[in-house]
């Protein structure tokens, strides 16, 4: 699904190249549930902003399902944003201007999905989410755990094949952490969404099928567990 | 899609109650600032548009290098039709120059415009009686009243019969026909009140007899120079024809132009462009008040930029194009836009009868402009496109990497432009104040100098007698002695009341020069309180001074450069003067033209009829004085008719004041708005910087700052923009102060205080502004802003 080649990537600074990412090779297929973990500031989501094509790798060729993404128009992008990709952040970033059933509507309104579509697939995730109680709340009515469901749920309305999610349990308290990693989990199981996560949990990246551990830009360790 | 935009839109606007109220309510009053502005900009420029022969009638005027009038002889409109086939109608207008009554039974109305005009000029200039426009046969005169003449005289008139009516005073026994009713057009350069339509006038006049205006409508397609120097040609051809021995250089040193009817209202040949002037400053008033919500807006919708930012990187992850982003936030702004312009417009007929009774002028919304229903909606359109592109493009172009990580900070990126911006506006807001300031200080100036005469207890009356030989007002002014409180009577052709005398030129010691003259009666300058500098005043007691004394003022000594110039000759209109006196300059036309050479006197063959009574009156007799005067007019003035009119001379000479007057007031309202809208600005800036910087205060504070220092710290940026506005505003106002005060023969200094208010104000108002803002984030707990990490 995913398959890097010899990515760098550096940040100059009055000339002094600043490597954040060195000869990273790696491959992700489709199905898998990938933890990336290591110290901070080793380029880990750097990494992960190159896979979601938010940022371009200076070096390096980029494939996504076997097609080169690595210089990419913006049509195209949004194109894979629309239909292949989610997103998940540590900050949730839901929209404070919508409530909870227009942010998870959001993307589906730019896909021109049809209005009935567009009502059973929302409501399906509110509920399987368990907060139709709270659709016509804001974000800032809602705790962290509850927004980063929404969050979710949001990345998943596109019904994407991927979801890309930097440190998303990094704002919450363990009880909310745990939920979050179990609904990934099940994602991952049973409808067969590959996701990619960084985190700085060995608990959480339990969860998953593989563990990439990163430092000073270099892939040390490429782990397969469970 | 689109109904989620909207309400996002309106939710933002909603969360941003105030910002979106300053936004909204600050470009609204710009709007109706620029709306009133421009529909008087309209009024002005379109006098006479509605003619159909609107781009090709001409008036036809002589100037040399002494004089520029629109004065020409009777005979030139025919000669020029009958000689010029690319003419297509020719005709001329006289003014009459006196008041007169018309009366029926008990009432009575003052023809005060009366103009007589040859049925072709009336043809050419679109003049419409009310059942059409009949021409005179033979030497019959059509009379017309306007229509509230009519219905004074003749109330409850209904048909369209001719009625008879007395006309002057009634003991006289003039009467006349009144052939209907006329509309009358106050937005026309044919300004009248009561019109005479005549086959041909001044029949058996010459050259010479300059009293008539020709108006002329040329063929689509004629070449206007060349036509200008055929009429030339054939001009002074017939000028020397008419006379005797032709002076040849004098003739020819007369030139001819064609003053087109559209620069007429505003910027005749013969006259001032002051008023074009005027328009043009106001149009460019109007359009700075425009940029300057513009900029506004554009400045608090960049200051939102972090506040969106996270949301132009979420819906970039969920696939939405840039293009798409642009539309939502020129839609917001669009919004903002058309509830402003629905404010403008409640706000522009609030203000408009104030405008209208400065302006003395009659605008109306709906009916001047009807352009408005297509003109507003292209402007909001406009100014939402001019003020929303550049946000729209920043706030789309956000780089979803960069805003989604968390702590991005959008004040870098365009501080430079918001800075600017804000300088920018400051910069007009000093200009204005400055100005302000400035045309304070020459309309106090004015107020307060010494004019060389007294205006003050001068009466003039309106008087239809001719009084220019002396013994003829001898009686009179001796009735008018005997009313108690009456301290002295004169007659003359002309009151200082601002208007241009009558030239001529005269020689003295060889030399020529042309001189404004004044006729003018005994106790003339008595009567207006003017200083004596050498000589005498005339007085009875020397028989000569009603044949030829005449008195000089300072400046027509100076351009002679006379020296003892007591008992001299001065040569003029074939007659010689002998110099009996020179009197200190008076300012007569006001400030902004020099002081004319004028020479005084009682006897003047070349000269105007003498109409024009003043009396100075002891103050507190006046109103007894004024109420004899009134009960025995018709004794007094035999001539003149029953009804006893007058002016006070200090109020006429005051309205010389009032185009300074109302640049005065258009400048209070425009500093005050420009003021207005920048501290707005400024207010929402504040607002936005400060809650930016909320954290920052609140880790200075827990490491030990006081709220003086973050105060200071906080007013300090915007310290410095104020004081760059002020630095790059001050140059420019003080060029076009200086430009305008030039504009006056007599200004006050260029005053320091102007410069040094607008910046102490300038200031004061941002360290308000600010500081108040500031406050809030200031008393806040570290805590609070802390705790979101
Ligand atoms: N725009 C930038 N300019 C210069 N250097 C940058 C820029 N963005 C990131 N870096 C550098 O790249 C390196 C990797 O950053 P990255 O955000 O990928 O780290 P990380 O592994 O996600 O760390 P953390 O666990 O703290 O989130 C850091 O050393 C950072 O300083
Ligand atoms: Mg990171």
């Amino acid at each position: 699904m995913i398959k890097l080649e010899n990515i760098e990537k550096y940040y100059a600074n009055k000339g002094v190249k600043n490597y954040v990412l060195r000869h990273v090779t790696t491959q992700i297929n489709k199905g898998e549930f990938v933890s990336i973990m290591g110290p901070s500031g080793a380029g880990k989501s750097t990494l992960l902003n190159i896979m979601g094509m938010l940022e371009e790798p200076t070096y390096g060729s980029y494939f996504f399902n076997e097609e080169d993404v690595t210089h990419l128009g913006e049509r195209k992008k949004i194109e894979l944003y629309r239909n292949h990709i989610g997103f998940v952040f540590q900050a949730y970033h839901l929209i404070d201007e919508m409530t909870v059933y227009e942010n998870i509507e959001a993307p589906l309104l730019y896909k021109n999905v049809s209005s009935g579509e567009r009502k059973s697939r929302i409501a399906d995730l509110l509920d399987r989410f368990n907060i139709v109680a709270k659709k016509d709340l804001f974000p800032n009515q809602l705790s962290g755990g509850q927004q980063q469901l929404v969050g979710i749920a949001r990345a998943l309305a596109a019904q994407p094949a991927i979801i890309l999610a930097d440190e998303p349990t990094g704002n919450l308290q363990s009880v909310q952490a745990e939920e979050i990693m179990e609904l990934f989990k099940k994602l991952n199981r049973e409808d067969g969404i590959t996701i990619v996560q960084v985190t700085h949990s060995e608990k959480n990246a339990g969860y998953g099928n593989r563990i990439i551990t990163i430092e000073d830009g270099v892939i040390k360790e490429d782990l397969k567990i469970g | 899609m689109f109904k989620l935009n909207l309400k996002i839109a309106l939710r933002n606007l909603w969360r941003n109650k105030s910002i979106t109220a300053i936004n909204i309510g600050g470009l609204a009053i710009a709007l109706a600032a620029f709306l009133i502005l421009m529909i008087y900009v309209t009024y002005e420029t379109t006098f006479d548009k509605d003619n159909p022969n609107y781009n090709h009638i001409y008036l036809v005027g002589r100037k040399s290098s002494a004089f520029q009038t629109n004065f020409t002889p009777p005979s030139l409109s025919k000669e020029i039709k009958a000689n010029f086939p690319e003419v297509e109608a020719a005709g001329t207008i006289k003014h009459n120059f006196f008041e007169f009554a018309i009366n029926k039974d008990a009432n009575t109305v003052f023809a005060k415009k009366h103009i007589f005009i040859e049925y072709e000029a009336a043809k050419i200039l679109n003049i419409k009686p009310e059942h059409g426009l009949t021409q005179p046969a033979g030497d019959e005169f059509i009379f017309y009243l306007n229509k509230p003449y009519m219905e004074t005289l003749f109330p409850g008139k209904k048909d369209d019969k001719p009625e008879m009516v007395s006309l002057g005073s009634k003991s006289a026994g003039h009467t006349g026909k009144i052939s209907g009713v006329i509309q009358t057009d106050a937005h026309s350069n044919i300004d009248f009140d009561v019109l005479t339509v005549v086959k041909e006038l001044g029949k058996g006049e010459n050259y010479g007899y300059n009293n008539y205006f020709t108006y002329i409508q040329v063929k689509p397609g004629t070449d206007i120079a060349l036509l200008t120097k055929k009429i030339e040609k054939m001009y002074r051809a017939n000028t020397a024809k008419a006379f005797g021995e032709p002076d040849w250089k004098e003739i020819n040193s007369v030139n001819v132009f064609l003053d087109p009817l559209k620069n007429l209202h505003l910027r005749p040949t013969a006259g001032t462009d002051t008023n074009y002037k005027v328009v043009l400053a106001i149009s460019v008033l109007g359009l700075l008040m425009l940029v300057i919500a513009c900029i506004n807006f554009t400045n608090l919708s960049i200051a939102q930029a972090a506040k969106r930012a996270k949301e132009v990187g979420v819906k970039k992850v969920m696939g939405v194009f840039r293009y798409q982003l642009v539309f939502q936030f020129i839609t917001e702004i669009l919004i903002q836009c058309i509830v402003a312009g629905g404010v403008a417009l409640i706000l522009a007929e609030l203000i408009l009868p104030a405008f209208n009774s400065l302006f003395e002028i009659n605008l109306n919304i709906w009916h001047n402009n009807t352009a408005i229903f297509w003109q507003l909606p292209a402007i909001i359109m406009g100014i939402t496109l001019i003020a929303g592109i550049y946000p729209a493009l920043v706030l789309s172009g956000f780089r979803p990497a960069l805003v989604l990580k968390g702590n991005f900070q959008t004040s870098r990126q365009s501080y430079w432009l918001k800075n600017s911006l804000l300088v920018f506006q400051f910069a007009v807001a000093v200009i204005f104040i400055v100005g302000l300031f400035i045309i304070n200080s020459q309309l106090k100036y004015m107020r307060t100098q010494d004019v060389g005469f007294k205006a003050e207890q001068v009466v003039a009356v309106k008087n239809m007698a001719f009084f220019t030989d002396p013994k003829v007002f001898e009686p009179v002014r001796e009735k008018i002695m005997q009313i108690p409180g009456v301290k002295s009577v004169t007659v003359a052709n002309a009151i200082p009341d601002g208007s241009k005398l009558g030239k001529n030129g005269y020689t003295a010691e060889g030399k020529k020069e042309t001189l404004g003259f004044l006729d003018v009666d005994f106790d003339y300058f008595e009567t207006l309180g003017i200083s004596l500098k050498e000589g005498r005043f005339f007085n009875r007691a020397f028989k000569s001074d009603t044949v030829n004394s005449a008195i000089l003022n300072e400046s027509a000594v100076a351009k002679y450069g006379l020296v003892n110039p007591i008992g001299k000759t001065i040569r003029g209109c074939s007659m010689d003067y002998k110099i009996v006196g020179v009197i200190k300059d008076f300012k007569s036309e006001g400030f902004e033209n020099a002081v004319e050479p004028t020479i005084y006197s009682l006897n003047n063959p070349c000269g105007n009829a003498k109409l024009e009574i003043l009396i100075k009156i002891e103050a507190q007799q006046m109103s007894a004085a004024l109420e004899g005067l009134k009960r025995q007019w018709s004794s007094i003035n035999k001539l003149d008719g029953d009804h006893f009119r007058y002016q006070f001379l200090d109020e006429l000479y005051g309205r010389l004041f009032k185009k300074q007057e109302q640049l005065q007031a258009i400048f209070f309202v425009a500093a005050m708005l420009t003021v207005f809208i920048a501290v707005l600005g400024l207010f929402a800036f504040a607002k936005y910087v400060t809650n930016a910087r909320n954290k920052e205060i609140a880790v200075r504070k827990v490491l030990g700052a006081t709220d003086l220092q973050i105060l200071k710290l906080l007013n300090s940026s915007f310290f410095v923009i104020v004081l760059i506005a002020n630095l790059l505003g001050w140059p420019l106002a003080y060029l076009l102060t200086k430009k305008w005060l030039e504009t006056f023969a007599y200004r006050a200094d260029m005053p320091v205080t102007p410069f040094v208010l607008s910046a102490l104000i300038t200031m004061g108002l941002s360290l308000l502004t600010v500081s108040i803002q500031a406050s809030k984030s200031v008393k806040a707990k570290p805590v609070d802003a802390l705790k979101y990490e």
